[in-house]
């Protein structure tokens, strides 16, 4: 029996078709290498499939696509006792799956890891099945006491690479989140 | 058939040089700890559940003159066995991954599995793409095998069969912080990593 013929990958087949900003993109790629990234775990979403494209291509990271955010918890935490800089990357849908990993790995172990989600559910969003991230994400974040900060136009992308060292700093899981209007390039 | 469990780790724990070993919730941890009394190079990931592969995996990543031992539960690894999807892609050459397979929920009381009659975990692994795929069911024949499986280079899984553990077995005498600085602080030193002196 044959294997079926390998396909084009996601991220390069998304980063032509979406009208995300790719220089949007590249400049998070870049505020990450500055702070010291270079594992990037990805889960797919709409909004960052430029994003995810540009780490994809760029050398100065190892992307890895995972099957879920559970693995990307996991594969950064693992990558943090290794002295590897990483992040995991992904929609707000996938931070709504994780109290589980967090609590259980990083914060009984108080292993650091940095997350950068989309801002789903935001008022922009016309998307009604992420109703559910603009009602709650908020409240799931602060239940946990999971520090976040939102990035919401260019001059605030530095955040990123201060949101990650103070994951390290208090050796716990920090979160940037990323509006729709930056992505789009609009902000 | 099935090995006896305790007896299975411990023919890993004769046959272990100097890999790093992640173990999963409840029993690998608790009688991995009991069989090598081991502080420094295992980190006992007791709070997860499925996710113990891809801890190990991103130490093998940031590690590459490492060589990595997982254990998974089959109870874990039913939870998640996408981590596989990920491994495959990963294909890390130092990265061996044991899933120990008891066919219950060997530390919430081995409340049954769902499938355990059935459940082929070594056809998943290879339906994954996964090659290197091995399957013992006696303490002989993982012996025999240990070399090929286990020595030769390259990602594998290895399922080992197991009897479900009987009686409560406790867990190592350390919170969370003191396995995070044990184990990290020998990564420091053996490999020349920086990573709680890293500055931010």
């Amino acid at each position: 029996m044959n294997a079926p013929p390998a396909q084009a990958a996601p991220a390069q087949a998304d980063r032509a078709a979406s009208r995300y900003s790719p220089e949007v993109a590249a400049a998070i790629a870049e505020e990450c290498a500055q702070a010291g990234i270079e594992l990037v775990a990805s889960l797919p979403d709409d909004w960052i499939a430029p994003t995810i494209a540009a780490f994809d291509g760029d050398p100065r990271f190892r992307h890895v696509p995972v099957n879920r955010e559970e693995s990307a918890i996991g594969l950064c935490s693992g990558a943090f006792l290794a002295g590897t800089g990483a992040m995991a990357l992904m929609g707000a849908s996938g931070l709504m799956t994780l109290v589980y990993a967090i609590t259980k790995i990083n914060y009984t172990y108080e292993i650091p890891v940095f997350i950068l989600i989309t801002q789903r559910g935001s008022l922009d969003d016309v998307a009604k099945f992420h109703v559910s991230n603009g009602l709650y994400l908020d409240q799931v974040m602060r239940s946990i006491d999971l520090p976040n900060v939102t990035i919401d136009s260019r001059n605030r992308l530095p955040l990123i690479g201060e949101a990650y060292a103070h994951s390290r700093k208090i050796s716990r899981p920090t979160v940037a989140i990323l509006s729709k209007k930056l992505l789009l390039g609009l902000a | 058939m099935a090995m006896p469990y305790r007896e299975c780790l411990a023919v890993l724990a004769a046959q272990r040089r100097d890999e790093l070993v992640v173990t999963s919730a409840g029993n690998s941890s608790e009688l991995w700890h009991g069989i090598t009394g081991d502080t420094e190079r295992t980190f006992y990931l007791e709070a997860s559940m499925s996710m113990a592969s891809l801890f190990a995996a991103g130490l093998a990543e940031g590690i590459p003159e490492a060589q990595v031992w997982a254990f998974s539960g089959d109870g874990a690894f039913c939870m998640n066995p996408g981590m596989l999807m990920v491994e495959r892609d990963m294909d890390l050459p130092n990265l061996k991954h044991f899933l120990l397979s008891n066919r219950a929920y060997g530390s919430t009381s081995n409340v049954p599995l769902p499938g355990r009659a059935q459940n082929d975990y070594a056809a998943i692994a290879r339906g994954f793409g996964i090659e290197r795929v091995w399957s013992f069911e006696t303490l002989g024949g993982l012996e025999q095998g240990f070399d090929e499986a286990v020595r030769s280079p390259g990602h594998g899984v290895i399922v080992l069969e197991l009897e479900p553990v009987t009686g409560k077995h406790g867990s190592p005498p350390m919170d969370g912080p003191e396995v995070k600085f044990r184990f990290g602080r020998y990564i420091e030193r053996t490999y020349n990593r920086t990573i709680f002196s890293a500055p931010v």
